[in-house]
């Protein structure tokens, strides 16, 4: 099913949660809502279900407008970061509940709950309640729920904030695994962006209730559109720094106090006309090299397969994954290359990215 | 330690054991008396006996008064219609005030919150003309509801707590499951705030079993309507020599089910006191 | 999508899928659209109504008038050319007034001091600093008084103040050779009525205090005792000024509940003994309109005197509400459909 949205608005007196949100997802396409919290993704994901009514705007199913359908006439399934299973209930008696209400004969409910039940793995636990039950085999019983009643649209709300690390791991594989499966059309929001890049076909990245982008992760990740959606997408964070981009002899570099780098010129020209702009570039293209930019290291962090050093230039702050076996130290000089192949630059007062718009 | 510091760790259980003495001594007497044949202050006089138990056989004061059974049955009657018609309208209000979005939402929920703190023993001249309109006066129907009203803001404000409490995932994923907002309420949301529901069922059923200002004000004489609280402040304000043995074995009587609610759910008690109690006497 | 489901909704117009914002366009469909919500009230709207609007409404148009046995069923007191404001100036000009005022006063100052809020919080104080199991069980005794019924419990004071020998107290009094055995609700009535009241009332008190001093982060009771203040010093300087709003609120609370409360001065001394001993204002409503005994019942005169108190009534309820900020405490719904 194709969902749409425009112009997507809900405001609760003076306070906007969403504002104003464009976007289409096509049939059978998983889509991650991506932001920190309050930015609007979850109030956007329950206007879509039901929950909330539009304070402005048209949600389209297939190209019909469902504004004033209820939730359980959209045909749709929901899963929660808190699971929201039904307390009192059994694991069969909350994965039927869809049917129950369906009025679906009692046999074929029978039937149909236990196909999704092994399905997902707990098709013997079905006389338990959810309180004997372990985070992950709860989010199971969620997500059974969700599916038993062959939705057209599956909606998570950070179904995975919840579990441990590991859990998270493999429920985020199996969760993409079912949808490319069931091909169900997926909106998944998340605050993670690792969950978002590894999932979705597509990210729709929010900031204070607007769109901020809307693309395909590896686009995102290359080519950000803005300065926050840079800074949001990509683990550890990208590196920020405010430098002059100068061209001499036909080279672009790009300076601030204690660097000078040569950047690509087809980067660097789009940069060149504004005074200071917003440079970015990732801690895995900057590395610990003799023979470039000085710094003392501020601290390190170890995160096993490599350290994350914290550089500093004068006042200016970079991350860098370095190798364990170089044994950086704090308080230590060291030299900075950078590779400036992949380098950003956005208008310091409009965020909005120089090369990409 | 010294004798001193024993000592003064001694005065807060004694200040504790001399402010709850009079209750104490007062059950005490209430036991001896309907066991013995009278007494005089706590001491007894004559045989154990259960003579004046003999009520729950024959209708004991005779001249008209009806059975202690029908008496019983007619005050389980008006706390169970109490109890039932306090929980389901509070429990709808409740849920209504804190899960759905109408016009007049705020405004309802402040005039509960006044009602709650106002005192409607005030307004019981006026509830007597309401009643003898509505031809309920002197009516078991007509106290249960008038308890029941007056019982309302406090069972609404109660119910509306525990709704507060419930995830709203849950019902909006019971929502999306396909269940109207009336479902919701009943085989989603009722089933997990079952304390809630026990804790204002136990207070109104107490309150209903022991009222006796309302059905004595609106009922007359000691005819069938009576409670058990009437019944056996008519037969103390009736009879010149008061028989204090079936007085009290009455009220003993009375006490069972209070009693077994006061051993068998404490915790519950002093939690719905904290919020419910609003007597000042 | 399978919005051929709708036909679920049973053709309900409103929910078409054609436009995509519909308002509602008449009355009927904006009822519609509320009918959850009109479902979910309508019990409480009714019994509300009827047993507090109305009651308050006739309370004030009898007030205005002069209804009582003798002209019961003739006197048509519910027409404006009846009414007048006699009955507020007879009671200005009541012979009694004073009495009645006073015994007011005096029982809601002293309960409320020595029972409805001092014995609540020392009795709180002392079973929070005691073994928790024990302080547990003495609050639970604490409670009895209220939840016993009220003519059962005051059947025990009667006798417990009744005459020798029959009377509890006298055998005591007799033994330490210090009473002449009267029944004590003659001799001294205010005594009893004050505490039978109070035992009743401070349990109120006692459970708000005690949940309140509970509530106390045990950090700051840890490092009053590390600074080397006392038990009675922490009391004094940390636990009492921390519960000061639940103070207010049990002081407040309880004022008005004491103004208002008379079923138990009813039982146990029916205002007496003698003239207006220990009537209160409450009572004198519920004597002069209510009471079957006297056979001279006055609905408009008695009216009037309960209307003073729902005015109180009222005005505090509404100030507490002001000042607790309990309309705070009033979230918007998290789902908008209906």
């Amino acid at each position: 099913m194709k969902v749409e949205l425009e112009n997507l608005t809900k405001r609760w007196g003076k306070f906007v949660g969403a504002d104003g949100i464009n976007l289409a997802i096509g049939d059978g396409e998983f889509v991650a809502f991506l932001g920190p919290s309050g930015c609007g993704k979850t109030t956007t994901l329950l206007m879509v279900a039901g929950i909330y009514k539009p304070s402005e705007g048209t949600i389209r199913f297939d190209g019909k407008v469902v504004n004033t359908v209820s939730p359980k006439d959209r045909n749709i399934g929901m899963v929660f970061q808190s699971y929201a299973l039904y307390p009192h209930m059994t694991v069969y008696q909350n994965i039927s509940y869809p049917l129950k209400l369906r009025k679906m004969p009692k046999r074929e409910r029978r039937e149909r709950a236990q196909d999704v039940a092994d399905m997902m793995g707990i098709g013997d636990l079905m006389d338990r309640k959810p309180a004997m039950l372990s985070g992950g085999q709860q989010q199971r019983v969620a997500l059974g729920r969700s599916l038993v009643k062959e939705p057209q649209l599956l909606l998570f709300d950070e179904p995975l904030s919840n579990l441990d690390a590991r859990l998270r791991l493999s429920m985020r594989g199996e969760i993409k695994r079912l949808q490319m499966e069931l091909g169900i059309t997926s909106i998944y929001v998340t605050h993670d962006q690792v969950e978002a890049m590894t999932m979705a076909d597509r990210i729709a990245v929010m900031k204070d209730g607007k769109l901020e982008a809307y693309a395909k992760p590896d686009e995102l990740y290359d080519r950000p559109r803005t300065l926050f959606v840079a800074g949001f997408v990509g683990n550890p964070p990208m590196n920020f720094l405010k430098v002059e981009v100068t061209r001499e002899d036909g080279e672009y570099r790009a300076r601030a106090e204690g660097i000078d780098l040569l950047v690509p010129a087809e980067r660097g020209e789009k940069a060149v006309i504004k005074g200071e702009v917003i440079m970015g570039i990732r801690p895995e293209d900057v590395s610990i090299a003799d023979g470039g930019t000085q710094g003392e290291i501020y601290v390190v962090e170890p995160l096993g397969r490599d350290d994350l050093v914290d550089v500093r230039i004068g006042d200016i702050e970079i991350h860098v994954l370095a190798n364990p076996t170089l044994g950086t130290k704090m308080g230590e000089r060291t030299s900075l290359k950078f590779d400036t192949k992949e380098v950003q630059f956005f208008d310091p007062e409009t965020e909005q990215s120089l090369i990409w718009n | 330690m010294t004798v001193r510091q024993r000592l003064w760790r001694g005065v807060p259980y004694l200040i504790l054991v001399l402010s709850v003495l009079p209750i104490i001594v007062g059950y005490f007497w209430l036991v001896l008396s309907s066991f013995m044949t009278r007494t005089e202050g706590l001491l007894p006089v004559g045989n154990l006996t259960l003579k004046h138990w003999s009520f729950l056989l024959e209708p004991p004061f005779g001249r008209g008064y009806p059975s202690i059974w029908r008496v019983t049955l007619n005050t389980f009657l008006i706390a169970a219609f109490m109890t039932i018609v306090v929980v389901l309208v509070s429990a709808l209000t409740g849920y209504a005030l804190s899960r759905l979005n109408f016009p007049g939402r705020k405004g309802f929920l402040s005039l509960t919150l006044i009602l709650h703190a106002f005192p409607s023993v005030t307004l019981l001249i006026g509830t007597f003309f309401v009643l003898r309109a509505l031809n309920l006066y002197n009516t078991s129907l007509g106290v249960g509801l008038v308890m029941v009203g007056f019982e309302m803001p406090f069972g609404i404000w109660l119910m509306k707590g525990f709704f507060d409490g419930v995830s709203w995932d849950m019902e909006r994923a019971a929502l999306i499951d396909g269940a109207s907002r009336l479902q919701v309420w009943w085989q989603v949301i009722l089933p997990t705030i079952k304390p809630g529901i026990a804790a204002l069922a136990i207070f109104a059923f107490i309150s209903g079993w022991n009222a006796w200002l309302i059905p004595k004000t609106f009922t007359i004489g000691a005819g069938q309507q009576a409670t058990l609280s009437v019944y056996l402040q008519n037969f103390q304000g009736e009879t010149v020599a008061v028989d204090w043995g079936s007085v009290t074995a009455v009220g003993l009587f009375q006490l069972i089910p209070v009693a077994i609610f006061f051993i068998f759910t404490q915790d519950l008690l002093l939690n719905i006191y904290s919020g419910g109690a609003k007597g000042g006497a | 999508m399978s919005v051929s489901n709708r036909r679920e909704r049973g053709g309900v117009p409103s929910l078409s899928l054609r436009e995509p914002f519909e308002q509602p366009s008449s009355i009927g469909a904006w009822l519609h659209s509320r009918r959850a919500a009109w479902a979910f009230m309508s019990p409480a709207v009714l019994l509300i109504t009827l047993f507090f609007f109305i009651p308050v409404i006739v309370l004030l148009v009898l007030s205005l008038s002069d209804l009582k046995s003798a002209n019961f069923g003739t006197f048509q007191w519910w027409l404006p050319t009846n009414w007048s404001l006699d009955n507020y100036s007879k009671i200005i000009g009541d012979r009694f007034i004073s009495k009645f005022l006073g015994n007011t006063l005096f029982y809601v100052l002293t309960t409320l001091a020595i029972f409805n809020f001092g014995s609540a919080l020392l009795i709180a104080l002392i079973t929070t600093h005691i073994n928790r199991r024990a302080g547990f069980f003495f609050r639970l005794l604490w409670l009895l008084p209220r939840l016993t019924p009220s003519v059962v419990y005051i059947l025990m004071w009667r006798r417990i103040a009744a005459r020798a020998p029959h009377g509890i107290l006298n055998q005591f009094l007799t033994l330490a050779g210090l009473g002449g055995g009267d029944n004590l609700l003659q001799t001294m009535p205010w005594v009893f009525v004050i505490i039978v009241n109070g035992l009743i009332g401070a349990s109120f008190g006692l459970v708000i205090f005690t949940s309140a001093i509970e509530a106390i982060p045990r950090d700051y009771l840890t490092a009053s005792k590390v600074d080397g203040a006392s038990t009675l010093q922490t009391i004094r300087h940390v636990i009492v000024p921390m519960i000061r709003w639940p103070i207010l609120f049990v002081l407040t609370f309880q004022t008005l509940s004491l103004l208002t409360s008379f079923e138990q001065i009813l039982l146990l001394t029916g205002g007496g003994p003698g003239l207006f001993r220990t009537e209160v204002w409450a009572l004198r409503a519920y004597h002069l309109a209510l009471s079957t005994e006297s056979g001279n019942t006055q609905w408009g005169y008695g009216a009037a005197w309960a209307v003073i108190l729902v005015i109180i009534g009222v005005a505090a309820a509404t100030i507490y509400m002001r000042v607790f900020k309990f309309d705070e405490l009033v979230e918007e719904p998290k789902i908008d459909l209906i």
